[in-house]
């Protein structure tokens, strides 16, 4: 019996083997098949023009959106005063600030640019109630105050080609705040548009820039027409009138003026490593409380024109200090800068004496002459002790009659770069997670010789010798530690 | 207040002492391209980055930057010293991220 059913077993075994063996083959032959059809179609394929066409993709999608950016800075100032035949005066101030920056470039030859902001103090305040200027725009996202938002910047830019000269045109609120120089210790990557020495605060308008490096073969010669308005003189909607009407809508009020200025920033030369820029300017309509219309127990302040200043600055910074001296050296700033103001008093007006009374007069700054004011503003940017970190050191001078345009100046204690006297200031910073987040620890001390440094451009701005004034002003200092996240 | 800014003080060395290394700076590499590449190029740098996508200026900047160097060389013969010379490999990682931050792709809009 096992001798029959052991040769049919084998039968079987190599039947069934013969079987798989061309189902296998058949299957290796599919296969084949499709793999040259595999081979065959990728062949026809353009990798090339397919990464051309996902980048392309790409690229369109990356523009075809608004972007936005965060900037967020929690701190605390420590603010002190010593106070000529008064108590010194000190306090600390937490802060959050945030900057919520947005951009867009719909085509290649126009760009929009925003910024929002809200700096306020920890918990609620009472500043409302303590200052009659706290609303003021010119520094609305740069000193602290409640959590309402506001506009900081908000403008378009224009640009195209006249032969070799490249021009731009904008129109907006502008970039304003922590310009040239400034924006070392402000730890922004770039500067904003004018010169931080003599102009730093927000307003509205227009610039018109033309760049001639081509033209004259002189690296980075631009020429920009900036226009601005710092006040409006317009009243509002159902605003009432003395016999308790409606006035009409957005007319001239005669109580205040508006107060235009026009500028010209030219960028001398910048090579990357030497930057030469100037200003000039003109400002029209400069104005102070006019204490004849104004109600202080209500707080309801006009202004008044009290005339105009000109003004202007050259200034030079150094990124690198000499080439390939060494590598502290490369990574080093050096900055030195010079500005001038001068008043030109029109129209009369209230001058109160500082004793209740007062008389018609022709001033500004406290003086009937035309005078001139000057400041130096010089200071180094160093790398610190580990990679990343850096170690800044700032000095400005400002003489008697030194009037700028910095109420931006996100210094609590008083703006630094106004001061008329000796200004001092050592801040270091560190990364913490890359530029992602940062820390900055800072010091101000401001010395003034006179009074008037952060004032208006009348009575309010008289220079006087502090030690003669009682509770008049004497030093003062900002300390910060602050933590920064930026994305 | 004096007890806060000794502790505020305190963090901040101790923050400091914590802190992970800078890297690369894209506003660095602004300002070398600006000094060493723009008159060998002939334009600016926001035009410059915008020559390529963030993947392909990777792609070129890869390892120590040879296909950047030998495309950019050929490309602009002005930049050929200072691509080859020892200051572009020292700043060569400023450079890059420079490149790849204003990319075509990068969405990122110059503020001119």
């Amino acid at each position: 019996m096992k001798k029959i059913i052991a040769p049919l077993l084998l039968g079987a075994a190599l039947s069934s083997a013969f079987a798989a063996d061309d189902s296998l083959k058949q299957e290796v032959e599919a296969l084949k098949a499709q793999m040259a059809e595999l081979k065959s179609a990728q062949a026809k394929l353009n990798v090339d023009a397919l990464r051309a066409q996902v980048s392309e993709i790409k690229a369109h999608d990356a523009g075809d959106n608004v972007k936005f950016n965060v900037d967020f800075r929690t701190a605390y100032d420590a603010v002190s005063y010593k106070l000529n035949n008064a108590p010194d005066q000190d306090n600390g101030i937490w802060t959050n600030k945030l900057i919520l920056g947005m951009a867009a470039q719909p085509a290649d030859n126009l760009v929009f640019q925003g910024k929002l902001g809200v700096y306020k103090t920890f918990g609620q305040n009472n500043m409302d109630q303590t200052s009659m200027f706290q609303a003021f725009d010119w520094y609305g996202t740069n000193k602290p105050g409640d959590d309402s938002i506001k506009l900081r910047e908000a403008y378009f830019i224009y640009s195209d080609d006249m032969g070799d000269v490249h021009y731009a045109v904008s129109f907006g609120r502008r970039p304003s705040l922590d310009g040239f120089m400034t924006d070392l210790r402000a730890d922004n990557d770039a500067p904003a548009s004018p010169v931080g020495h003599n102009i730093s605060m927000e307003f509205d308008g227009a610039s018109f820039k033309f760049d001639f490096d081509k033209v004259t073969g002189i690296s980075g010669l631009y020429f920009k027409i900036c226009l601005g308005r710092g006040y409006s003189n317009t009243t509002g909607s159902y605003s009432m009138n003395s016999s308790g009407g409606f006035s009409p809508a957005y007319v001239e009020d005669s109580a205040n003026p508006n107060m235009d200025l026009a500028g010209l920033l030219v960028q001398l030369y910048d090579n990357g490593q030497y930057k030469v820029m100037a200003n000039y300017f003109k400002a029209w309509n400069m104005m102070d409380i006019n204490a004849m219309t104004s109600n202080f127990s209500t707080g309801q302040i006009f202004f008044g024109d009290v005339g105009d200043m000109t003004g202007g600055s050259l200034s030079v910074q150094v990124n690198g200090i000499g080439d390939g001296l060494s590598d502290f050296l490369d990574d080093s700033i050096f900055f030195l800068s010079y500005a001038f103001n001068k008043t030109d008093p029109k129209g009369t007006h209230f001058i109160p004496d500082g004793m209740g009374g007062g008389a018609m007069g022709t001033e500004m700054l406290g003086s009937s002459s035309k005078e001139t004011g000057s400041s130096v503003y010089t200071g180094l940017q160093l790398p610190g002790i580990a990679k990343g970190q850096r170690l800044g050191l700032e000095y400005n001078h400002g003489s008697k009659y030194w009037r700028s345009y910095t109420y931006g100046e996100d210094t609590l204690a008083g703006s630094k770069l106004a001061t008329r006297g000796d200004a001092y200031e050592i801040y270091y910073k560190l990364p913490i997670v890359g530029k992602n987040l940062t820390a900055q620890l800072s010091y101000v001390y401001m010395n003034y010789d006179y009074t008037g440094s952060n004032t208006f451009f009348g009575w309010t701005g008289t220079p006087m010798d502090p030690s003669t004034v009682p509770g008049a002003v004497k030093s003062a200092s900002d300390i910060r530690a602050s933590l920064r996240y930026k994305y | 207040m004096k007890k806060v800014i000794g502790l505020l003080v305190s963090a901040f060395l101790v923050v400091g002492l914590m802190s992970t290394s800078a890297f690369a700076d894209a506003a660095k590499g602004q300002k070398y391209y600006l000094k060493y590449m723009k008159d060998g190029s002939g334009m600016n740098g926001a035009k410059f980055a915008t020559q390529h996508t963030q993947a392909e200026w990777k792609a070129l900047f890869d390892g120590k930057a040879e296909k950047f160097v030998a495309e950019y060389s050929k490309k602009y013969p002005g930049l050929d010293a200072f691509l080859k010379g020892d200051k572009f490999e020292k700043f060569m990682p400023d450079i890059r991220d420079f490149c790849i931050e204003f990319a075509s792709d990068s969405g990122n809009v110059p503020s001119c």
